[in-house]
């Protein structure tokens, strides 16, 4: 009875087994089964998995895409030229998809340190373009305002004044060229000292005896700062020119020390 | 009598047998030009099996690439004394085919599978639309099949299809049809020995 329940029991089993119809557990159970079974049960199991393949002939043909064939025999002939002789496995989507997941996430990742290297190399770039910017229009601000002294003394008809260093400064001396004409006229000094803060230096036309003020300049840089134009300097006649220390944007008398004097 | 001509069915009626094991032979010495000339034989069998079973092309597609990648890897684990060429590389599809439909991915899709009356659902052998024997010429093996099949009880014939067709587990046509899990497992036995004398008689 029990040797009945048990040939049943394997038949169920085998049948559901070539159908597909099993658990993963079940069908691991039937093939340890399997490896147990009698001649007469292995036969009856062979005979199930002919007809379960017979079957298979009442599906409907299709066809395939031409590129599974292709991807196959490529396959196939990689892992024959493979110099190692290791198998070349098929990657399927899902693997595929996983392999090219963390692919993308590393290149992703690659790209993200790659972007924020150029960034940084980027901005260091336009930091440099400012700086080079700046540095270009204060040589063309220079060479603008060297042209326009070199007008001066490209004038037919100047007056040349030396000035010389008073008590406060006696090592320092200047000159001015005066262009009547244009009404525009060259400062030129040398040691004189910085200015402090706050404070200007300012030139002044003495005639009779009357300071008349010509403008006012800083020198904020001793060893650069040598050369000033004077513009909008109508005035006739013959006298003297000094150059004071006054409040920033000068004074309309004379009111601090005296560093430069010169007369016509 | 009966168990020889059934374990020589696959043997007689498989015309190209010895075609298809020499190839095999072939594949196991890494030869890619017979991987090339199973897949021609093959493929649009396998690939209609597949497309049946997982519905959609990209999955079945895929499933027959690894079927084959398969064969090329375990040509050599192919027993030739066990069962014909042919029976080795269905039993390998359908059992591929069964882990990709029964894996995490299709666990939902399952759940919606089928009805025996939703007409939805491609039943290659019960189907009006798509009885294989008025739309298409079946090879005598084929008919020989069907006719077994319609010779069974509608009982053993519906949990066979579901199984065969669908890829249902016995419990899940148990849960699915309400059917208990006893039944099924009995009926799905005696619809397959059943089978198997009624192709057993078709031979003699």
């Amino acid at each position: 009875m029990a040797k009945n329940e048990n040939a049943q029991n394997f038949e169920e089993l085998c049948a559901a087994y070539v159908l597909g119809a099993l658990t993963r557990e079940e069908k691991e159970s039937f093939e340890m089964l399997l490896t147990q079974a009698s001649d007469e049960q292995k036969q009856f199991y062979n005979d199930m998995e002919v007809i379960a393949a017979e079957m298979a002939l009442l599906y409907p043909e299709l066809t395939p895409s031409p590129s599974v064939k292709q991807q196959l025999i490529d396959m196939a002939w990689a892992s024959v030229n493979s110099s190692n002789g290791a198998n070349v496995h098929y990657l399927s989507r899902f693997r595929y998809a996983v392999a090219a997941s963390v692919a993308f996430m590393l290149v992703s990742i690659g790209l993200l340190f790659q972007t924020q290297n150029l960034n940084d190399d980027l901005s260091d770039q336009l930091a440099l373009i400012d700086l080079q910017q700046n540095r270009i229009e204060i040589l063309e601000t220079e060479v603008e305002r060297k042209e326009e002294l070199l007008t001066i003394l490209e004038a037919r008809d100047v007056d040349l004044i030396l000035m010389d260093g008073l008590e406060v400064n006696p090592s320092g001396y200047g000159k001015v060229v005066w262009d009547k004409d244009n009404g525009q006229a060259l400062l030129q000094v040398a040691n004189i000292p910085s200015v402090p803060t706050a404070k200007e230096y300012q030139l002044w036309f003495v005639v009779n005896n009357q300071p008349i003020s010509a403008g006012v300049f800083a020198v904020k840089n001793p060893a650069q700062d040598n050369f000033f134009k004077i513009s909008e300097f109508q005035q006739g006649g013959t006298g003297a020119f000094a150059i004071t220390l006054e409040p920033e944007g000068g004074s309309p008398q004379p009111t601090g020390d005296m560093y430069l004097l010169g007369s016509m | 009598m009966l168990f020889f001509i059934l374990s020589t069915i696959g043997k007689f009626l498989t015309q190209n047998n010895s075609r298809d094991r020499d190839l095999i032979r072939r594949i196991a010495s890494k030869e890619p030009e017979a991987l090339s000339m199973l897949y021609d034989h093959y493929n649009r069998l396998l690939f209609g099996l597949l497309k049946s079973i997982l519905k959609k092309k990209e999955e079945a597609e895929d499933i027959l690439q690894e079927v084959f990648t398969t064969i090329w890897e375990k040509a050599d684990q192919f027993d030739a004394e066990r069962g014909t060429a042919y029976t080795w590389i269905v039993s390998l599809t359908r059992n591929k085919a069964i882990d990709r439909l029964r894996s995490k991915v299709y666990k939902e899709q399952k759940k919606q599978s089928t009805s025996l009356n939703d007409d939805d659902v491609f039943h290659p052998l019960y189907s009006e639309e798509n009885n294989p024997l008025e739309n298409t010429i079946l090879s005598d093996r084929a008919k020989r099949v069907y006719n077994a099949l319609q010779n069974l009880s509608e009982k053993q014939r519906s949990v066979i299809q579901v199984a065969y067709f669908d890829g249902l587990s016995q419990s899940e046509i148990s849960d699915e049809y309400d059917i208990p899990l006893g039944t099924v497992k009995t009926r799905m036995r005696d619809g397959m020995i059943k089978l198997r004398e009624l192709l057993a008689q078709e031979m003699v």
